[in-house]
């Protein structure tokens, strides 16, 4: 991104080698994620187990390895995914550098969804939260949309709404656990986010509405940029403005409910990725949501690992690991840009 | 709405106790467990107690009674399966109240790990029933028996020497912002078989699991005559509830009758029930006789 | 196929309030034609039904075709208050002006070697990797030519694109403005100032209250009663000894 100007020609505005190197990021964060953690297992025999050479692991270890530690990173990966493109195109479209994909209410109706899966259904409650969570999340970003009124044609409006949907469905997150003090453990453990027991089958839902989202959002990254400018802007460069800003949010809130239902409330990803991709490529351009993608799957990878191997035996939760890692790293990054103008 | 969610919480808790200990012959098919981890206090003392100790080769990092226990740093409510796994254990039992305790139990046993999943008790007859149970799972079905028969007649002793025919009032407190624990609690039901009156039980609606909040002016108006202090471990005590505006009218002050409940016991359901039993016992008998 | 931009019965509502009332005129292709008057006229809500992004009743066509979500137009819009992208570079943000052309994302060798000659001729080379937000009011206002120059337009319109600029930089910025009408734009503006209306603009529209008062050369406007009568009579028209005309408002009690 560095490489200068020829006295005539602009350097080009994207360079496809950083998307390149991102995959190649994920790809060996991979490896090590997978490779480590509370019981030891040979290195080699692990890579062979992975591309199904001979030689490789067997029995309970082989288990250990496939059927936990290989759902849990790929999880990780979706969830961080997932969570870092929606908070890159929320900042897009409403034009707000803070803006993280558990805005317009999202992350309370996912909350309140949980609450209400553990406080009501009895014992069955966990293949029943997922569901809740959501459904809950979808729906507090529809009532924001039409509570706003306008369908878009106000962003800060929508912004608005979602912090009221947001501030009831705390509200009546909050009355239900003081009227059911059992359930307060298990919902605290939701909010700090979990990982901890992936299994295939949850990779496999999330993955394909994941997948389905991320598409979306992608191959509308490039018009996406156009939304930084004002409507008539935009329009006048090609965009159907409106249009464009609820395909975006559409695909975006897609991919943030699948991600808090698969693994609850995990902070910082969305916002702190992003910036830390512009901050190193200099560029704002929405052609970097691939990257994007890729670096916060292999941030959320990683956060995991720690998760699972500083506190051992016990498991540290991972919104702490994102909070302490992401705090500090995203105001390095502020300072560095110096986003505040003048 | 709420009272009947309550209800129907409390039948498929039951219902569930019920299925947890039908399921038990399934294990008793199993050879004996030669290398245990407790991920429960509670399950701790009733194994050591039933002879099942030297089988046990990790307990939680709660599970500090007895103290031959192995104590390590597993954690009993965010157990992490593979730290689990470096045991090389060949039967967990888990705290049904674990975060995601049934997912950990599935992914126990596609390690092909037995996983016994004991839920905190309703009652006296679900403790003894979970006592019967881990005996029968380890092998220790006498050992188990004679416990039981043990704690029984240790309980129906206290509960003769102390049992009052007049009913007096009491407060459970939880806390220092005044939770209390109703009759519906397993606690609250240990209160009742002293034929004592819980002074939360009208407040029993505000919370689906019995542990409702009370108000300093409800308590000073209901004028408990025993106050039982769990939070002493925290630093309550009778100095401390004078110094609360209204609280030196409440007759438990008054009379300093204002009893700390020691730490752990009253949360285990394990054999030290029966110590709880008789320090409740001793507690009460000892009522108006402090100057 | 006439080279005019016809306007027929245009109303525009926003909300419950007529903004434009029956606008009925011609504006010639070619030539630089400034919109007038005092605020509330509508100028800026015409532009906008201009642009073909605004819905309206009645008609506008474009050498004979309909404007509105007409994307096959390449039109360039300037705007009073754009919106400043956080952490965009100068040469990023005057390259977004080729994505009606490349497509966006899309930008060719030789859209990058175009937008760094404008650049150059802007100025603005030296500052292509500063931040938007940290170019002053001259600088941004240069950005926003530049890349309405990039985008290759045949129409631009621009709404108020001097008035928070200082005098200095209110010429250069018309200068330049002046370059797109040598490449055959057909410019349209919205201007407070209406001296500097009157330096640029070959032709005059004064609004008032969404209507239209009159659509004629500057020359035939600035000495107009129409145009003192959209003003309430609160301005004064001189003439300078070099004829050009100076437009100032009356010091009232």
């Amino acid at each position: 991104m560095k490489t200068a100007s020829t006295e005539s020609t602009l350097s080009p505005i994207w360079n496809w080698k950083i998307t390149a190197l991102s995959f190649a990021l994920l790809f060996f964060v991979g490896i090590l994620a997978v490779s480590f953690g509370p019981v030891s297992l040979d290195f080699m025999k692990i890579i062979k187990t992975l591309f199904g050479l001979p030689g490789g692991l067997n029995g309970q270890e082989r288990t250990l390895l496939i059927d936990l530690r290989l759902p849990r990173a790929l999880l990780a990966a979706l969830v961080g995914a997932a969570l870092a493109t929606s908070g890159a195109v929320y900042q897009t479209v409403f034009r707000n550098p803070l803006a993280d994909p558990y805005l317009l209410g999202a992350a309370a109706g996912a909350g309140l969804g949980a609450t209400i899966a553990i406080t009501s259904a009895g014992a069955d409650l966990y293949s029943l939260l997922p569901i809740f969570s959501f459904v809950g999340a979808i729906l507090a970003v529809l009532v924001s949309f039409f509570i706003s009124g306008k369908f878009f044609a106000e962003p800060n409006s929508l912004l608005l709404s979602g912090i009221a949907v947001g501030s009831f469905a705390t509200a009546v997150q909050t009355y239900l656990q003081q009227r059911n003090s059992s359930s307060l453990r298990p919902v605290y453990s939701w909010i700090l986010g979990e990982l901890t027991v992936a299994n295939w089958q949850k990779v496999a839902w999330s993955s394909i509405y994941i997948f389905i989202a991320l598409t979306i959002l992608i191959t509308v990254s490039k018009q996406l940029d156009g939304l930084m400018l004002t409507d008539e802007e935009a329009y006048s460069l090609g965009i159907n403005p409106n249009r464009l800003r609820v395909i975006a949010v559409v695909a975006a809130t897609l991919a943030t409910a699948t991600a808090v239902s698969a693994s609850g409330l995990i902070g910082f990803v969305g916002i702190v990725v992003p910036h830390l991709v512009r901050g190193i490529t200099h560029r704002v351009t929405n052609r970097g949501l691939l990257t994007i993608a890729l670096v916060g799957a292999s941030f959320l990878v990683l956060a995991d690992l720690g998760a699972r191997t500083l506190l051992s035996p016990a498991e540290l939760p991972i919104g702490v690991i994102t909070a302490f890692v992401g705090a500090p790293f995203f105001l390095v990054v502020l300072r560095k840009k110096r986003l505040v103008s003048k | 709405m709420f009272k009947s969610k309550n209800f129907g919480l409390l039948i498929s808790v039951a219902a569930i106790a019920a299925i947890v200990t039908q399921t038990l012959p399934a294990y008793a098919a199993n050879p004996i467990p030669k290398r245990i981890i407790s991920l429960s206090p509670s399950a701790t003392e009733t194994l050591f107690a039933i002879g099942a100790g030297k089988q046990v080769i990790a307990v939680d990092d709660l599970s500090n009674y007895p103290s031959a226990a192995p104590i390590t740093k597993l954690s009993a409510f965010s157990p992490n399966v593979e730290a689990l796994l470096n045991y090389k254990p060949d039967l967990i039992i888990l705290n049904a109240d674990a975060t995601k305790a049934l997912e950990i139990k599935a992914a126990l046993e596609k390690l092909k790990i037995a996983v016994f999943l004991e839920r905190a008790p309703d009652n006296l007859k679900q403790a003894y029933s979970e006592v019967t149970a881990l005996g029968r799972i380890t092998g220790n079905l006498t050992g188990a028996q004679s416990t039981i028969s043990n704690m029984k007649s240790r309980i129906s002793a206290a509960i003769k020497s102390a049992r009052k025919t007049k009913k007096i009032t009491f407060f459970h407190e939880l806390d220092n912002t005044l939770y209390s624990a109703t009759s519906d609690t397993f606690i609250g039901k240990v209160y009742k078989d002293f034929n004592l009156s819980n002074v939360a039980d009208p407040a029993a609606s505000a919370d689906s699991a019995g542990y409702p909040q009370l108000q300093s002016e409800y308590l000073i108006k209901a004028n408990p005559g025993i106050i039982f202090l769990s939070d002493a471990q925290y630093g309550e005590s009778i100095s401390t509830l004078m110094k609360r505006p209204g609280w030196n009218g409440i007759a438990a002050v008054k009379n300093k009758d204002v009893i700390s409940l020691p730490e752990d016991i009253p949360s285990r359901w394990g054999p030290r029930l029966a110590d709880f039993y008789e320090f409740i016992a001793k507690s009460i008998s000892q009522i108006g006789t402090k100057k | 196929m006439t080279s005019v931009i016809k306007v027929e019965d245009l109303t525009v509502r926003l909300g419950s309030r007529e903004v434009l009332r029956d606008i009925s005129l011609e504006i010639e292709h070619g030539k630089w034609t400034c919109l007038v008057g005092p605020n509330g006229a509508g100028k800026t809500t015409f532009l906008k039904a201009l642009l073909g992004s605004q819905t309206y009743s009645g008609s506008i066509t474009d050498s004979g075709v309909e404007v509105f979500k007409n994307h096959d137009r390449n039109v360039a819009f300037v705007p009073q208050h754009p919106q400043i992208p956080i952490g965009m570079s100068v040469s990023e943000y005057v390259m977004l002006g080729r994505s009606k052309r490349d497509g966006w994302g899309n930008e060719s060798t030789s859209s990058r070697k175009l937008v760094a000659q404008i650049l150059k001729l802007t100025g603005l080379f030296g500052m292509q990797n500063q931040f938007v937000t940290q170019l002053s009011g001259g600088e941004m206002q240069r950005a926003l030519i530049a890349r309405a120059l990039v985008q290759e337009p045949t129409l631009i319109l621009l709404d108020e694109p001097t008035s928070a600029l200082d005098l200095h930089h209110q010429i250069a910025v018309l200068n330049n403005i002046e370059l797109l009408k040598e490449r055959g734009v057909t410019i349209i503006s919205t201007m407070h100032d209406i001296t500097l209306a009157a330096m640029y603009a070959e032709k005059i529209i004064v609004m008032q209250e969404g209507r239209v008062l009159l659509n004629g050369s500057s020359d035939e406007v600035i000495h107009s009663p129409e145009l003192k009568s959209a003003f309430e009579n609160r301005i004064n028209v001189y003439t300078l000894e070099s004829g050009r005309p100076v437009i100032v408002a009356k010091k009232e009690k």
